[in-house]
């Protein structure tokens, strides 16, 4: 009897870690294949001739047409860079460098992959486009409240992801530096 | 107690393994993936050009909506994939995945293709043919190489102002997405005693696979 209610421990350990290992690595990312920069997160190897295991599996969920590397690469985050889940009630700010690109874009959409902004207005920012800093730096809020600066407009929403794609991005064709540095994400003001 | 506990460690070990069998198995068998997705619009050998995802309307392939974007389906069987055309003068790219979806190739116009496309994919056999000069090809064409003989070609363009969405939506419906008849030239078999009429081998077509 006792040996039977091992086993049965046994095997309920085995499903909870073989697909909740599973579902967290191809979910989030986190574990293998995909790379982690601050919040942002991206599969680097989804574009290539050659994806590890982890990423084709991927690919095979996401419903995403993913780019191919000599395109460019997408990020998305899920949280800011504290760790905390995004709200449609706070105002947050991003700032910091991109990797070496001809320009890149930037978007908020819910769960279902749907752009979050209001009707009639811009469903996303362009790197070419923002208001500059006289050091050429540039400063984004995202809210679904007015903000100064270079503002992406969401629609009020319990939660976002961002999602911001480097085109031309010579660092991940392979010919820039490794060290990737991504914008910094910070909660402001919240309603 | 250590009984209990051998037994929790073989729960994770044996997770483990289940872990890896679910990641190595769910490319065979996903059902609704990229291609399968693809497949089911009217997208072989024409451009189907996507909706530019605007507020809150589906958008079924996670696209930027700064691009406008087409993708077209090809079979390799009957001949190679061509997809040519002109296109704006704007910031444009072209890739394209095979039947597994694994990139087979990208680019883009700052590669310096300026506005015209003229893509050739091929597949090994039709590879080894160019090599040895059996194939004829346009000049200019891009040529790649993809091991499986379906694949999608995904064309986008960026689009600086949503004004031009109507425009550029009629360059990517422009586009040529198509096999190309495998036009050979061999040289043929010289008969016993003798050589062709004037000597020289005759070029003759023939639709190969």
């Amino acid at each position: 009897m006792r040996d039977l209610i091992n086993l049965l421990l046994a095997i309920l350990v085995a499903v909870g870690v073989g697909f909740g290992l599973s579902y967290y690595a191809l979910d989030r990312g986190v574990i293998v294949g995909a790379r982690q920069v601050g919040p942002w997160v991206t599969w680097p190897s989804a574009g290539t001739p050659t994806p590890d295991p982890y990423t084709r599996a991927y690919l095979a969920r996401t419903p995403e047409l993913v780019l191919n590397v000599a395109e460019g690469i997408a990020f998305t985050a899920h949280t800011d860079s504290a760790g905390e889940p995004f709200s449609g009630n706070c105002t947050y700010r991003l700032d910091g460098s991109t990797p070496q690109a001809a320009f890149w874009t930037l978007y908020a959409i819910n769960a279902a992959g749907e752009i979050i902004t209001p009707a009639d207005r811009a469903t996303h920012l362009l790197s070419t486009q923002l208001v500059r800093e006289d050091d050429n730096s540039a400063i984004v809020r995202v809210s679904a409240h007015m903000a100064p600066g270079n503002w992406l407009e969401i629609a009020p929403a319990d939660t976002f992801s961002l999602v911001l794609t480097l085109y031309d991005a010579a660092e991940f064709a392979g010919l820039g530096k490794t060290d990737t540095i991504m914008p910094e994400i910070t909660r402001e003001a919240c309603q | 107690m250590i009984r209990t506990l051998l037994f929790i460690i073989g729960g994770v070990v044996l997770g483990l393994i289940i872990h890896l069998i679910v990641v190595l198995a769910l490319p065979l068998a996903s059902e609704e993936n990229n291609w399968t997705r693809i497949s089911e619009l009217d997208a072989l050998n024409k451009p189907q050009v996507l909706e530019v995802p605007s507020s809150f309307s589906p958008n079924p392939f996670r696209l930027d909506p700064t691009f406008i974007t087409a993708v077209c389906r090809l079979s390799l069987e009957t001949g190679p994939g061509v997809v040519s055309g002109i296109l704006p003068d704007t910031f444009w790219s072209v890739a394209v995945f095979d039947s597994t979806n694994r990139a087979v190739y990208g680019t883009t116009n700052r590669s310096g293709l300026g506005q015209s496309l003229q893509l050739g994919v091929f597949n090994p056999p039709q590879t080894r043919l160019l090599a040895q000069r059996e194939l004829e090809i346009t000049e200019g064409l891009l040529i790649v190489e993809s091991n499986l003989d379906d694949i999608y070609v995904v064309v986008r363009l960026q689009m600086p102002l949503p004004e031009l969405e109507k425009r550029y939506h009629d360059a990517l419906a422009g586009l040529t997405c198509t096999n190309a008849p495998m036009r050979t030239t061999e040289v043929p078999v010289t008969p016993p005693g003798g050589m062709t009429e004037n000597g020289a081998p005759i070029p003759f077509e023939r639709i190969a696979r």
